[in-house]
């Protein structure tokens, strides 16, 4: 178990080292640059400004002083915001970006199990049905919608909550819940799914008909096995949430890195853009990781050679 | 599970109760009853040097930390600032050759920090301005200041060689309250030049203490009406008044820019109060108007920015004179406006009103008219439409944009039975993709940097100019540009460009759209705001020493 | 659907094979019937969307611009004078095709990877599950957007881009089912019988993995639908005047505090569609269920 978690972390390396370099060459050939502007720089600009972020080395030397910068823990300038570092950007963007992500997580992975087990367990009762009616729904809104809606009805109709702005719990409710919606719903729809087939298993009819009390029963036998496709989707699903903070992020003005992200993309800002990639990277390398070794856990059968 | 399911019924209902009711909803009418203004900067700036600063949520900021040689009043006319008066050849200011300007310093200007602002300020901010290493966006308007060009061309050179080309630059301190500025060629607009963000002061000795960290607070040291006290990266910007500020104290005890990107969400917060000023999202000024509530706080003023198509004149059909004039014919640009909410002008010319140089009586043979562009399209060889060639049309994907390129393609189609591709793309492709000269047909705007038609015409109609991307090129203009450039007898420029600008609109390069009208809302409880044609990101940010609060 | 129009084997027939009783079993399952059945109604009048509306969806007209819904528009009119329900009915062709063609590109690569590395384990398993961590590795939407960008604008490209990008859930998916199936008795017991590899994992392992594999599916439509929109949204989307759904939202959003109507209807659309394929995957997920099997 440990070498095998050992493993997977050297593993780790090699795939954020390969996925930096094929992100560093798709930027490079996708078209328009950092300088090109709706009002175009002079000529002369233009050449000082690629000479001050060395954008006139060639390819590979460009690559090779970004990985140097990386290993001193330095992941270059950022074009968009000149004065500071891309890593001391994403340091700022990291607390706030993860604190909404796992607090949309936990919100997601409490609606999403406890729905989904109540709909399986009272099979095409109400509960049911209004399980699959309230995953739908969430799942059909796209989430900048639900998020203007979520504002015109806690801040501008009842005045509860700010719009926007990070710092206050108050601030965190939004767009928490607008990020975890989707997830939610689709956590509730795997849990339903898996719960439903753990029920017909032999092996919780044998529990039952041995006589064991209908909470063990529940608990060790049916919630258990049924989580096991729920976890699966819960490493992606997180990752999801992570790199899908960037919608949320912008509409209630949180200074996270999913808003910095997509910015970089727009504004052709290399730094950023790698900054953020490896981040993503990590935070999903991290959780599959997480998962692989929680499936151990859960599922026993299942083995690490 | 039960509980959970209620909390969540309770919140479908409230959704649904949002939709209903979002036509409805109104705004209290309390402020936070203290001399704060809360306003939209829509997005972190780049950076707030104002040597490198371009845009224009930076130039925001640098305008309530920071003030220059000249300013503009209202009207845009220049005004004196740190300069005692406007440099005039009458008061010895401009040599007769128009090659030397003398400064005046007012003796009483000071630094945030109480320091006194002198002629070595400007000095030290000019000549890092022009600085190659430094790479600011704007030197290029400043290369006609002898040794600029040659020195910002020269970073591949030593640092000793450097030296000597900073040193060979044109602008020295005579005295402490003396700033003596040389030019290579007579520039009739450089006093507008002077007036803008990039030759405002800054301080040496912060700059080389701090390095790029200068621009953080406490150490973004300036010589305007407000400190920057705090700064939080991607959220807002606190500025108080400066204590030791030289001129009139500001009434506001506080501002605070926003950094909301989103237009919706930016509106909501100006609804839940915590703006005082808010644009609107394009479409919702029409929604806005009818609303009982929000249609008092209705601020609308001009833009000096005109919106056109700009075909790429040497691509076939458009390297067809009349080809061009029948397109522009057959646009019923009022109708565009009426789709954008009644919000903007009809533009029949290029330089916008509010300028010097517009001109009302211009491209009138513009005007909407359908048989017009017919004939001309029957003079051209295309009596039959469906011989001209495929006719693409690119734009930057963003939702105003992709309006108007629906309209042009509705237009085209339902006025001349001509079928056009649309070609949307990613911004950056978008202009890289013109600036290579690859576009048939493309869609554009143009901001004024300063208020003279100088900036409106050579830069983008001149010949391989840098913005020309019309790819247009005709002698006479070109003539006529060099000529007005430096032309220094004020009303025999102002007729070359009259006269460039009509040659232009002959020629039909470009189709000009509408004039940019800013649509804003603002609290009725904000006094004194004072809007230009040249505001920056947010309204009124170069007269925020005059906005009070009352409660 | 493909499953579905395959299975014409009657429930008369003796030998009962797995699909023969999953329709029959389907059949019998009104909800998914009534999934099933608006999506043919839906793709037929996308098709023949023409002779449902007299409205062209790309017709401007300038004197009915933001209207709400009224007699002569159903469904109101957006900020051309368009009429929304006549762009709806097209714009179900490119939603569906969205979803339904980058699914298919989906279950193409995402199915035979997670089951093969599932089944086989050891080596062939951390091959090709190095190979999926590293496209995991990327923010799917900065992935999305990088092939879109260099396979070029058009239709095709945009299922291509956001397949290749989507696939890689669905093979960890399955191949988490077929590993913790593997080693449950039945398949012990169909091993212990001889049976060859493949012919496990095609009758034993995939039938049984196949009801979480359906239902992600039947989510992961709608969320193509979304992917477009968003898209749409960087400018790398369908080409206007062309409809999508996720074009309708975008736009609507930006116009949802003077007409919320803009958005309400597509995302209408899109969430009935969603509930259809729900009802019609878990349908599907009992259906092919073979412990219910007699």
């Amino acid at each position: 178990m440990t070498r095998y978690a050992i493993r997977r972390i050297l593993w780790l390396l090699v795939v954020l080292l390969v996925v930096s370099f094929i992100t560093f060459s798709l930027m490079h050939l996708v078209p328009g640059g950092p300088w090109d502007r709706e009002k175009q720089l002079a000529p002369q600009v233009i050449e000082a400004l690629n000479r001050k972020y060395g954008l006139d080395k060639p390819f590979f030397v460009q690559y090779g002083n970004f990985l140097l910068g990386l290993l001193h823990g330095d992941l270059g300038i950022s074009y968009s915001y000149q004065d500071r570092g891309v890593t001391q950007i994403l340091m700022q963007g990291l607390p706030i970006t993860a604190t909404l992500g796992i607090t949309a997580f936990i919100i997601a992975i409490l609606i999403g199990i406890s729905l989904g087990m109540a709909a399986a367990l009272k099979q095409n009762s109400w509960i049911d049905y209004l399980s699959v009616l309230f995953s739908t729904i969430f799942a059909s809104i796209p989430g900048f919608v639900l998020a203007i809606i979520l504002m015109v009805v806690f801040s501008v109709i009842l005045h509860w909550l700010p719009t926007g702005g990070w710092g206050s719990v108050s601030q965190i409710i939004m767009p928490a819940f607008a990020l975890a919606a989707l997830p939610a719903a689709f956590i509730a729809r795997i849990t339903r799914a898996s719960t439903l087939e753990v029920m017909h298993q032999d092996y919780v009819r044998t529990a039952r008909s041995k006589g064991l009390l209908e909470r063990v029963v529940l608990i060790r036998h049916i919630l258990r096995n049924s989580l096991i496709p729920v976890v699966t989707i819960a490493g992606p699903e997180f990752a999801n949430l992570v790199t899908g903070s960037v919608i949320v992020e912008t509409i209630f003005s949180i200074p996270g890195i999913g808003r910095l992200f997509v910015q970089g993309i727009f504004a052709r800002d290399y730094g950023l853009i790698m900054g953020s990639v490896l981040f993503y990277a990590f935070v999903i390398a991290i959780a599959n990781l997480v998962v692989d070794i929680l499936y151990g856990m859960i599922d026993p059968r299942i083995r690490y050679d | 599970m039960r509980s959970k399911s209620i909390l969540l019924s309770l919140l479908a209902i409230l959704v649904t109760a949002s939709l209903i009711l979002t036509s409805a909803c109104g705004t209290s009418v309390k402020g936070t009853g203290e001399q704060i203004l809360r306003v939209n900067l829509a997005g972190e700036p780049a950076q707030v040097d104002p040597n490198r600063a371009s845009w224009a949520s930076e130039r925001s900021v640098i305008m309530q930390v920071f003030v220059g040689l000249l300013g503009f009043n209202q009207d845009l006319s220049l005004r004196a600032d740190v300069a005692k008066v406007i440099p005039t050849v009458a008061n010895k200011g401009i040599s007769a050759d128009g090659l030397t300007y003398t400064f005046k310093l007012r003796t009483n200007v000071t630094w945030s920090d109480g320091t006194k602002v002198t002629a070595k300020d400007f000095v030290y901010s000019i000549k890092r301005m022009l600085n190659p290493d430094l790479a600011a966006e704007y030197a290029s308007f400043y290369f006609d200041i002898v040794g600029g060009l040659a020195y910002f061309s020269a970073p591949d050179k030593t640092d000793a060689e450097k030296t000597t080309l900073k040193n060979a630059i044109g602008v020295k301190a005579i005295d402490e309250y003396t700033l003596e500025i040389k030019l290579n060629d007579p520039l009739p607009t450089f006093l507008d030049l002077m007036a803008l963000w990039p030759v405002y002061p800054v301080r040496e000795d912060i700059i080389t203490q701090f390095g790029d960290a200068w621009t953080n607070p406490p150490n973004y040291i300036g010589n305007g009406p407000y400190i920057l006290t705090e700064w939080v990266h991607q959220d807002h910007m606190t500025f108080k008044p400066n204590p030791n500020y030289w001129g009139t104290k500001p009434k506001l005890a506080e501002i605070d820019f926003k950094m909301i990107t989103d237009a919706n969400a930016a509106l909501a917060a100006y609804m839940n109060n915590e703006l005082d000023i808010s644009g609107v999202p394009v479409g919702t000024e029409k929604a806005t108007m009818a609303d009982a509530t929000l249609s008092p706080q209705i601020l609308r003023y001009n833009d000096l920015t005109t919106f056109a198509f700009q075909f790429n004149v040497t691509k076939p059909p458009f390297d067809n004179k009349l080809v061009r004039q029948a397109l522009s014919c057959a646009i019923d640009r009022q109708t565009l406006i009426d789709i954008r909410g009644g919000v903007g002008k009809v533009a029949l010319s290029w330089i916008p009103p509010g300028m010097p140089g517009y001109d009302a009586t211009l491209g009138s043979e513009y005007a909407f008219n359908v048989t017009k562009a017919k004939e001309l399209l029957a003079q051209a060889g295309y009596n039959d439409v469906s011989k001209l060639p495929e006719i693409k049309f690119s734009y930057s994907d963003t939702a105003g944009n992709r309006t108007i390129a629906q309209f042009l393609q509705g237009q085209m189609q339902q006025n001349l039975g001509i079928n056009i591709t649309l070609d949307p793309q990613e911004s950056k492709s978008f202009q890289e993709y013109i600036n290579a000269g690859k576009h048939m047909w493309a869609w554009f705007g143009w901001g004024a940097d300063y208020p003279d038609p100088d900036n409106w015409l050579p830069q983008l109609f001149g010949t391989g100019a840098g913005n020309n991307h019309t790819l247009y090129s005709n002698p006479t203009f070109d003539a006529l540009a060099a000529k007005g450039l430096k032309e220094l007898d004020n009303p025999t420029r102002l007729k070359d460009w009259a006269d460039a600008q009509k040659m232009v609109m002959d020629d039909a390069p470009i189709v000009t759209m509408f004039y940019r009208e800013r649509f804003l809302l603002v609290k009725p409880w904000v006094k004194g705001l004072t809007t230009t044609g040249m505001d920056g990101q947010v309204a009124g940010d170069m007269f925020y020493t005059e906005v009070y609060m009352t409660k | 659907m493909a499953i579905v129009t395959n299975t014409t084997t009657g429930p008369e027939r003796p030998h009962h094979t797995l699909w023969g009783d999953a329709w029959v079993r389907l059949r019998r399952n009104k909800l998914a019937m009534a999934g099933g059945i608006f999506i043919i109604i839906l793709a037929l009048a996308a098709i023949f969307a023409p002779l449902i509306t007299p409205y062209d969806f790309a017709h401007q007209d300038y004197t009915a611009i933001l209207q709400n819904p009224n007699a002569k528009h159903w469904l109101g009119t957006d900020g051309l004078g368009r009429d929304v329900f006549a762009r709806l009915l097209y714009g179900a062709r490119t939603s569906l095709a969205v979803g339904i063609f980058t699914q298919l590109i989906v279950i193409c690569i995402g199915l035979p990877i997670g089951a093969i590395a599932g089944y086989s384990g050891g080596k062939v398993d951390n091959a090709l599950m190095r190979f999926v961590d590293v496209m995991y590795g990327f923010p799917d939407l900065l992935l999305v957007i990088l092939l879109k960008a260099v396979l070029g604008s058009g239709i095709y490209q945009l299922f291509l881009a956001i397949g290749l990008v989507a696939w890689v859930n669905i093979s960890r998916l399955v191949r988490g089912q077929i590993m913790s199936l593997k080693s449950r008795d039945f398949v012990s017991a169909a091993r212990a019988m001889g049976g060859m590899g493949r012919y496990i994992t095609w009758r034993h392992l995939l039938p049984n993995a196949l009801g979480p594999i359906i239902v992600s599916i039947t989510f992961n439509i709608p969320r193509a639908i979304f992917t477009e929109a968003a898209l749409s949204y960087i400018g790398i989307g369908v080409r206007p005047p062309t409809p999508s759904w996720g074009a309708m939202i975008h736009d609507g959003y930006d116009v949802i505090f003077a007409s919320w109507y803009q958005v309400f209807f597509p995302a209408i659309a899109i969430a009935l569609v969603m509930m259809a394929f729900t009802f019609l995957g878990d349908g599907l997920r009992d259906a092919l269920d073979p412990k219910l099997r007699h």
